[in-house]
C-alpha cells in the first residue's frame, strides 16, 4: 500500500498565534519513512515561549521522528509546521541558527572534551573570548574538570552525556530540543540538569524535552504530550492530566506466591464494569480505579477464596506514570 | 565578524583530522613510496639511476596525494556518520551543501599540502637535480587540485553507497592499490603491457594527473593532456554531482 497525500494536505506553515507567544506550531503533521505506515500520524500541538514541553512515549513511539521534523532533519510528509514563525521548508538554516539540539545518540568529534567544546563554539560562531569563558563555566558546572583533557570517546556513558548536553549550551538559542538528555546521568547530575533547564525556561528559553522517565517529566515539564504509534494520546499540564485520570486512584498488589496470572485473570473479570484498568506482571499488578474501596474488597474476597496470600497491598494517588500507562494501554486494548 | 559556514566546517575538519593516524596515511605512506621505491627501483637503473628515477617519481608521488586526500574526505563523511556528528552538524547553522563542500575543500587542502610536503621531501633527497619552474609547479598543483576533488567525490560517493565499515575500508584499500599501480605514478605507459592493463592505465584519472604534473615539471605538457585534462574536469563535475545526489539521499537514513 502506498500512502496518498492529497495536494491540499501538502506541508504548509502552521498559523502562529503571536498573542500567546507560540514559538512552535504543529498541525496535522504526518510523516512516513516507507510510504506504507506513518511514524507520525496527525500530530497537532503548540509550544509557548518559555515553556518546557515534554514528549512522553515508549521506544519507537515517534518522539525522535517528531524532534527530527521540528529540527529540520527530515521533511514531513504532510501537515503544517512552524518554528519561531518560520517555515522549515524555506527557512531551514535560519531556524537552525536559533535552535539547539541534544540528540539521543552520541555525537562527538575525535578530540578532547575541551576540544569538542572549542570546535562546537567555532562552528556556532561564538567569539573567542566568550567561547573560552563559556567552555570553562560549562566544564565546571557539569563536573567535567577532571576529564577536560581526555578524549570524549574515552569517557563513561554518563560523562559523555554531560559533555553532549553542556556542549550544546555553548551557543545562544531560542528553542532547545533535548532528546532523552538524562540517559546515563546519576541522580544528582540529573536533578542539576533539570533545574538548569527550568531556570533557562524561566529566562525565556523554550524547551522540548523527550523522556522515558516520567518522574523527571513531572518535575520539569509545564505540559506533556503522551505519544504512541505516532499519535498524541493525551496532552495537558501534568496536574490536569493527573486530574483527568483521577478521581482515579492506584491500587498496587503483590502476591506472596501462587498462580499470579490465574489470580489476576479472575480479578480482572470481577472488576469488569467498575471502570478499573488492571495491568499485571508476574505476581504484581497495578489497578487504576475509580472505586478503590470496592477494588480492595474484591481482592480480599478473591484472596480468601483462592487461599493466595498477599505480600503487599497499597492505595496511592495517581502519578504521571499511571496516566502514561493508562493512556498507552487503553490504545493497545482498543 | 563571523566566518562563512564552509570555512568553519573546514576548520573543524582540519582540526579533527590532523592526528597521527591521518598524517601517517596522508604523508607517511607516499613518503615511504618516494624513499623506498625511489632508491630501490632507482638502483636497478645503471649509471646513477636513483637520482633520475627520483626526479621522475616526484611528480607522480605528488599526484598520488590526490588519491590519499580523497580517502581522507571519504573517511571524514564515514566517521561523521559513525560518531553522530553528521546529524549534529545538520541541525546546526549549515546547509547540506556547505557540509559536503566543507569536506571537499578540506580534501583539496590535504591534497595540495601533501603534494607540497612531497616536493620538499624530494628536494631534500635529490637537491638541485630536481628542476622545476614556477609554471611547472603551478601546473602540477593545479592538476592535483582537480584530481583531489575527483577522488574526494569518488570516495564520498562510495561512502554514501556502502553501509558497512568493513566494506568501506576494503574498497578503499583496493581502490588505492589499483588506482596507484595502474597509473603512471611509478612508471611510464608502455605499449608492451598486456591489453587489460593498458586499458586500466588509459582510463585511470590518476594517469591523467600524473602525466600532466610530470609534463608541467619539465615545462611541456604531453600531447595526451590536451584531452586527458578536459576529460578529468568533466569526470570530476559528473562525479561531484553524483556524490552530492547520493549523499543527500543516503544521509537521511543515518540521521
Amino acid at each position: 500500500m502506498t500512502l496518498q497525500i492529497s495536494e491540499n494536505e501538502q506541508m504548509s506553515p502552521a498559523r502562529v498565534d503571536m498573542s500567546t507567544q507560540q514559538v512552535i506550531a504543529v498541525e496535522n503533521l504526518r510523516h512516513s519513512y516507507d510510504g506504507k505506515s506513518f511514524a507520525l500520524d496527525d500530530v497537532t500541538f503548540g509550544v509557548k515561549k518559555g515553556e518546557v514541553f515534554g514528549l512522553l512515549g515508549k521506544n519507537g513511539a515517534g518522539k525522535t521522528t517528531l524532534i527530527k521534523a521540528l529540527t529540520t532533519l527530515i521533511k514531513p510528509t504532510s501537515g503544517k509546521l512552524s518554528i519561531l514563525g518560520l517555515d522549515p521548508r524555506r527557512d531551514g538554516k535560519e531556524i537552525r541558527q536559533r535552535i539547539g539540539v541534544v540528540q539521543q545518540g552520541e555525537s562527538f568529534d575525535f578530540a578532547t572534551v575541551e576540544g569538542n567544546f572549542d570546535i562546537y563554539g567555532v562552528l556556532w560562531g561564538v567569539p573567542t573570548r566568550i567561547r573560552q569563558q563559556r567552555r570553562d563555566e560549562l566544564i565546571k558546572s557539569f563536573g567535567l574538570q577532571d576529564v577536560r583533557k581526555k578524549r570524549a570517546f574515552d569517557l563513561s556513558g554518563g560523562q559523555k552525556r554531560r559533555v553532549q548536553v553542556a556542549r550544546e549550551l555553548m551557543h545562544d538559542m531560542d528553542v532547545l530540543f533535548l532528546d532523552e538528555p538524562t540517559t546515563g546521568l546519576d541522580v544528582i547530575m540529573r536533578r542539576e540538569l533539570l533545574d538548569s533547564v527550568r531556570e533557562r525556561a524561566r529566562k525565556g528559553l523554550t524547551v522540548v524535552f523527550t523522556t522515558h522517565n516520567l518522574e523527571e517529566a513531572d518535575y520539569v515539564c509545564d505540559r506533556v504530550a503522551v505519544v504512541d504509534e505516532g499519535k498524541i494520546l493525551a496532552m495537558d499540564t501534568v496536574e490536569n492530566l493527573k486530574r483527568l485520570y483521577g478521581g482515579k486512584k492506584t491500587v498496587e498488589v503483590t502476591l506472596a506466591g501462587g498462580d499470579g496470572q490465574g489470580f489476576f485473570d479472575r480479578l480482572r473479570i470481577r472488576l469488569a464494569g467498575n471502570g478499573s484498568e488492571l495491568k499485571a506482571e508476574g505476581n504484581s499488578a497495578v489497578i487504576l480505579t475509580n472505586d478503590p474501596k470496592g477494588t480492595l474488597q474484591r481482592i480480599m474476597e478473591l484472596s480468601q477464596e483462592t487461599g493466595v496470600q498477599m505480600d503487599w497491598l497499597n492505595i496511592r494517588k495517581n502519578t504521571l506514570e499511571d496516566v502514561f500507562i493508562s493512556s498507552v494501554t487503553k490504545t493497545e486494548h482498543e | 565578524m563571523s566566518l562563512p559556514g564552509i570555512v568553519k566546517l573546514m576548520y573543524r575538519n582540519v582540526k579533527v583530522n590532523v592526528d597521527p593516524g591521518t598524517l601517517i596515511i596522508l604523508i607517511g605512506l607516499p613518503a615511504m613510496y618516494l624513499v623506498f621505491f625511489g632508491f630501490g627501483f632507482g638502483a636497478m637503473i645503471p649509471g646513477g639511476g636513483a637520482t633520475a628515477y627520483l626526479t621522475f617519481l616526484t611528480p607522480g608521488i605528488m599526484s598520488f596525494q590526490c588519491v590519499m586526500a580523497g580517502t581522507v574526505g571519504g573517511s571524514m563523511l564515514w566517521a561523521d556518520r559513525r560518531w553522530g556528528m553528521l546529524a549534529q552538524i545538520l541541525v546546526g547553522p549549515f546547509t547540506r551543501l556547505q557540509y559536503l563542500l566543507g569536506i571537499m575543500f578540506t580534501s583539496l587542502i590535504f591534497g595540495l599540502a601533501g603534494a607540497f610536503v612531497m616536493l620538499l621531501g624530494a628536494f631534500a633527497i635529490v637537491g638541485a637535480s630536481l628542476q622545476v619552474t614556477l609554471w611547472g609547479a603551478l601546473t602540477a598543483f593545479g592538476v592535483i587540485a582537480i584530481g583531489s576533488i575527483f577522488f574526494g567525490s569518488l570516495m564520498l560517493l562510495i561512502s554514501g553507497l556502502v553501509k558497512s565499515n568493513n566494506a568501506y575500508n576494503s574498497i578503499q584499500i583496493l581502490l588505492i592499490f589499483v588506482v596507484n599501480f595502474a597509473s603512471t605514478v611509478f612508471y611510464s605507459f608502455n605499449s608492451s603491457l598486456p591489453l587489460p592493463i593498458q586499458v586500466l592505465f588509459q582510463i585511470n584519472p590518476l594517469t591523467y594527473v600524473a602525466n600532466a604534473a610530470r609534463g608541467g615539471f619539465v615545462g611541456s605538457l604531453p600531447a595526451a593532456s590536451s584531452w586527458q585534462i578536459p576529460l578529468l574536469i568533466v569526470e570530476t563535475i559528473v562525479l561531484l554531482a553524483m556524490a552530492t545526489r547520493v549523499y543527500v539521499r543516503s544521509e537521511i537514513s543515518f540521521v
